[in-house]
């Protein structure tokens, strides 16, 4: 069936242009892979607190020792300033030798931050490079997969009491201890993610151009792994922290004189029967520092796939 | 092996470790590739068609043969400078452009990559010069370098791919199936692109493809392959004309055709390898009539020549 033509005059019409180099435009489209995970992640009021939380954390505990004249390791002679409630002068406290304890929360903090940050660089560092190697070489796949055998299968805790055991207990003989074992997990999550990714057909196409293997490893392989190392960071900060607390606990941490979350819950818990706020202010930081970092570097995770940008 | 001779494949055989087992994915493929030319591998998924491609690029490493370019030998060990000859010499486009252009670099880079990689260009300015020319040669906009993939469509992908290649300056391209993964519609802008720059720089093309309609369209000679063996090598046209081999008639049956008169009565024919009696004397490649070579034993070859 044909549909009659409505009567029109053909000078109503002018016909299209045609333009080729506007036609190549039409492919545009506006999207920043960075500013897209900003915006997922900034989404969440609870990540939005966490990180804000984490941020007033670190700067309050890098700006106290600065500007506070109180010294943590100034033991009191008098009896009467031993052991105080919190509130009466000490937001804290103090502790079985008259300690300051709210100064001694924001020095511990410092040095736990600075140990999981250090031990989190250093695992990020090592287990980037290597995992990288070890997913696109494949003749270290053999080796590799030994070393992390043997590394997996010692027992952590063994592995730690015996390093501090035969190193000086101190700051860097628990990043030592804690980074020997730690860069090998995040170098198999590498590894896997390497090996997704080697084969394909835009890095067939930079084998054809001849491109060298620390250029390809540069270029197409790391780009892809930044938000997973971001997150692996932020994950190895309260791991770090909370190794150190534990070796704290056991007593073979940080020197005594060394004032470190470990070390106030390990004093607090000797007390804690009599007086529980000693151990309850520095777990409580503890737990908000672990915590934050765990969830934030969560969320972060979840919103660095592109697969969750909307 | 006449002066034309670009690129020369003598009994090329690959093999991938199957576990224990080895399996062979191209068993004895030999052609030569004339200089300007368009000679097309054709076949059906698996048939080894895209492994003899990247074994050329030095991708898989070959168990049989030799692949010789200008005469000089390209496949096995070669030194640092044999290698430096092949890779700015041949180049490759790939089938998947939503796969085959990294999504965390910028065009600028993608384009450029060859360069850096050898060193092609005095300064920046000379590097610059040239990205814009490769993307103008295909039809994109120079601003379009400081551009991520994910921005253009699939057939700009393809062209950008194209442009990666072209900016090494190759004489032989091997195309594996550039347009297959393309829409319909931006497919003829690919190929049309593909016949120009031919023209234009006297490349020469392997081209491999599994869609005959295209291939007949651009092809001077057409090889195909079936299960890693050549089965048959004929000029395009002759190849339409009288194809010999029952798996090129196979292949030839199932190209659709615009008619749907003619398409309603067309038999489609399926190949059933046992239709061969290789019992008496194994088959061979023969030259059936001039420049139509066929795999097939004594007594087929007597009967496709009558």
């Amino acid at each position: 069936m044909k549909r009659p033509m409505p009567d029109l005059a053909p000078e109503l019409f002018r016909p299209a242009l045609f333009d080729e180099a506007a036609a190549e435009l039409t492919g545009y489209a506006h999207y920043s892979y960075w500013r897209s995970t900003m915006r997922t992640f900034l989404k969440s009021p609870v990540s939005i607190f966490l990180l804000a939380l984490i941020v007033v954390l670190v700067t309050a505990s890098f700006i106290y020792p600065l500007v506070s004249p109180t010294d943590p390791n100034r033991v009191d002679l008098d009896t009467a300033t031993w052991n105080m409630e919190p509130g009466s002068g000490h937001a804290f406290g103090t502790d079985g030798l008259g300690r300051d304890l709210w100064a001694r929360a924001w020095y511990g903090t410092r040095t736990s931050m600075l140990l999981g940050l250090i031990i989190a660089i250093l695992d990020v560092g090592i287990g980037m490079i290597a995992g990288a190697l070890w997913g696109y070489v494949k003749r270290l796949d053999r080796v590799m997969t030994e070393i992390y055998n043997v590394l997996n299968n010692i027992p952590q805790t063994v592995f730690l009491i015996l390093l501090t055991y035969i190193m000086r207990p101190g700051f860097w003989t628990i990043v030592v201890a804690l980074c020997t074992t730690g860069w090998i997990g995040i170098a198999r999550f590498v590894r896997n993610k390497v090996l997704m990714i080697r084969d394909a057909e835009y890095n067939i196409a930079s084998r054809c151009l001849g491109t060298p293997l620390h250029r390809m490893i540069l270029k197409n392989v790391l780009p892809y792994l930044v938000s997973i190392l971001i997150m692996e960071a932020a994950l190895t900060i309260p791991y770090s922290i909370g190794s150190e607390v534990f070796l704290g606990f056991i007593g073979l941490g940080l020197p005594l004189d060394t004032v470190s979350l470990g070390n106030l819950v390990n004093l607090g818990k000797n007390n804690f029967m009599l007086y529980p706020y000693q151990l309850t202010w520095p777990t409580l930081l503890l737990a908000a520092i672990t915590i934050s970092f765990y969830i934030v570097g969560n969320r972060f995770a979840d919103a660095s796939d592109p697969r969750n940008h909307v | 092996m006449s002066d034309d001779t670009i690129l020369s494949v003598r009994g090329l055989g690959v093999e991938f470790p199957m576990g224990r087992k080895r399996f062979t994915a191209v068993d004895g493929v030999s052609f030569d590739l004339r200089r300007g030319e368009t000679f097309s591998l054709v076949g059906e998924s698996g048939s080894g068609k895209t492994t003899i491609g990247r074994a050329i690029m030095r991708i898989h490493p070959i168990s049989k043969g030799e692949i010789l370019f200008e005469g000089k030998r390209v496949s096995g060990r070669i030194d640092a400078s044999a290698e430096r000859l092949l890779r700015q010499r041949i180049q490759m486009i790939f089938q998947d452009p939503m796969a085959s252009l990294n999504e965390r670099a910028k065009i600028d880079y993608i384009v450029s990559e060859g360069l850096y990689n050898f060193r092609l260009f005095k300064d920046e300015a000379e590097r610059r010069a040239k990205v814009e020319k490769a993307l103008r040669d295909v039809g994109l906009i120079p601003e379009f370098a400081s551009r991520f993939p994910h921005e253009f469509s699939g057939g700009q992908r393809q062209r950008i791919g194209i442009a990666r290649a072209l900016v090494m300056e190759p004489e032989l391209l091997i195309a594996d199936e550039p347009i297959s993964a393309l829409d319909v519609s931006i497919r003829s802008q690919v190929i049309n692109l593909m016949n120009r720059l031919k023209r234009d720089r006297g490349l020469t093309y392997l081209f491999i493809a599994h869609d005959l309609s295209v291939v007949r369209f651009i092809s001077d000679r057409i090889a195909v392959i079936y299960r890693g063996r050549l089965v048959e090598l004929a000029g395009a046209e002759e190849l339409f004309a009288h194809p010999l081999h029952p798996y090129t008639r196979a292949l030839l049956s199932a190209v659709p055709l615009p008619d749907p008169e003619v398409e309603r009565l067309k038999k489609h024919v399926a190949y059933d390898p046992s239709i061969h009696d290789y019992s008496q004397g194994k088959p061979s490649w023969s030259e059936v009539s001039s420049g139509h070579f066929v795999l097939g034993n004594e007594c087929e070859i007597r009967g496709w020549k009558a």
